[in-house]
């Protein structure tokens, strides 16, 4: 016991200090003008479409080739996805990802969805370019240096081509996925994407349900992955588009999952946000509310994914509010999620300057 | 109770058309008015620092009319004092 204190104790027990509020938080002028920036897109109602099961590439630990999403027939008819995508406008989504397999080998229904929903992104491989006229941001996956694509995703000179093909496309991302592998690779190719002009944002590989093949993170690993992201946000701050915070929620022990409750439908039977609203369309337009979230088949408990979190973290403004700075860390966080999924978005620079814990937010959840 | 929440409203979500006096406190927020969930969080978020009480998240579901979110209040402050 700290016996100074004890001395100088009043009588009476001092009153508890008022818990932090936002109104309170909005009162640090930074804080209030980003909040006021990225609540101008809180609008976005999100949903996801695989477009089709075909593929130009096998790559080990492919999330799309797990599970049963991938036995079904595609439509392939882009008059049946302009009506869906009313239908989607018409129940209040505004913003679209496509996805699983490739859907660059499917232009043409790439077309009719922008026609409908303009809002969105697209996930893709980065080897067959995308017409300009869809204006989607595009994510590139990216899995290591040019040696480790070739083995574990059978493509030469990946890194190369996808550079060729997207140099100087304001839609395009790059997206470096740290697997247990290829940690030490990812200076390198950060290096090259940023010498060529390439913005680049990462992703922590998240296991499928029943996978504990070699990719699969170790909490070693996972400590390695946030140490290398940070040293290259800081190398690249104009490239890499990431905040001190990504790193620590993506690479914590525990899962998204456990650390912010998952919001999506596979998680979350309630009817508020996601949700209520969230669907998961395969590419035969069909869809089920029971294997509903973006990332259908992943493990939970090894969920780390960062369109996950893009929704995770940022739907949990309310365990944010403990400090100024982990409302900062919130907003840098928000701020990013924008950054890397919405055309036309540019990040600003981070506002949080200290580490904050993800594990705080699992503190401030009740 | 129910008009500072509707003024909060208001003013938060920038509604149009309709005062604290004219709001129906049974209005749909979201199905009616079309709130969207981080918007409601924010009222959530400002209504807890205006009466100092703290919502468990999973109540965030049924706080879908100004009555609701009135009621909770009252509720909470209850359990408090
Ligand atoms: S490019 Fe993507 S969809 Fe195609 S096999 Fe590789 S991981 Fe799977
Ligand atoms: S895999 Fe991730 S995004 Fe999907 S339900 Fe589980 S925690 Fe949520």
């Amino acid at each position: 016991m700290d016996l100074d204190a004890k001395a100088a104790a009043p009588d009476k027990p001092l009153a508890e200090p008022a818990p932090v509020t936002l109104p309170e938080i909005l009162k640090r002028p930074d804080i209030a003008e980003r909040f006021a920036q990225v609540r101008k897109y809180f609008y976005l109602r999100e949903s996801t479409y695989d477009m089709t099961r075909r593929c130009n590439l096998r790559c080990d630990g492919c999330y799309y080739y797990e599970g049963d999403k991938q036995n079904t027939q595609d439509n392939v008819d882009p008059a049946a996805w302009r009506t869906l995508f009313q239908a989607e406008k018409a129940r209040g989504i505004t913003f679209v990802v496509l996805a699983g397999a490739e859907p660059a080998l499917v232009p043409e229904l790439l077309a009719a969805c922008y026609e409908e929903i303009p809002l969105g992104a697209i996930a893709s491989n980065g080897l067959v370019r995308i017409p300009a006229s869809v204006g989607y941001r595009i994510h590139i996956s990216v899995w290591g240096d040019d040696r480790t694509s070739e083995r574990v995703r059978r493509a030469k000179r990946m890194l190369e081509r996808q550079i060729e093909i997207y140099q100087g496309d304001a839609r395009a991302i790059f997206v470096y996925t740290f697997t247990r592998e290829n940690i030490a690779e990812a200076h390198g190719v950060v290096e090259r994407l940023a010498r060529n002009g390439c913005k680049v944002t990462f992703n922590v590989f998240s296991a499928t349900v029943g996978y504990h093949g070699p990719l699969r993170h170790t909490p070693a690993t996972l400590a390695q992955t946030r140490a290398t992201m940070l040293s290259l946000l800081e190398a690249y701050p104009e490239e890499v588009v990431f905040s001190r915070y990504n790193a620590a929620a993506h690479t914590d022990t525990l899962s998204l999952h456990d650390l912010y409750s998952c919001p999506y439908p596979r998680q979350n039977r309630g009817q508020f946000g996601l949700g209520r609203t969230f669907r998961q369309y395969r590419s035969d337009l069909t869809w089920i509310r029971e294997a509903a979230c973006c990332v259908p088949d992943t493990d939970c408990a090894d969920c780390r994914h960062y369109a996950a979190g893009s929704a995770i973290v940022t739907a949990r403004m309310n365990r944010h509010i403990a400090s100024a700075d982990q409302f900062r860390a919130w907003l840098d966080y928000v701020d990013t999620y924008l950054a890397v999924w919405v055309q036309g978005y540019g990040k600003h620079p981070n506002l949080g300057t200290v580490p904050i814990s993800p594990s705080l937010a699992l503190q401030t959840s009740r | 109770m129910e008009r500072r929440i509707a003024e909060i409203l208001i003013q938060e979500l920038k509604l149009e058309n309709v005062t604290p006096d004219t709001f129906d406190v049974n209005t749909d927020l979201v199905k009616e008015l079309g709130i969207d969930s981080m918007d409601l969080t924010t009222v959530v978020l400002v209504l807890q620092g205006e009466y100092k009480v703290k919502f468990d998240e999973d109540t965030y579901p049924s706080l879908t009319t100004v009555r609701a979110i009135a009621d909770q209040i009252r509720q909470l402050q209850s359990t408090v004092s």
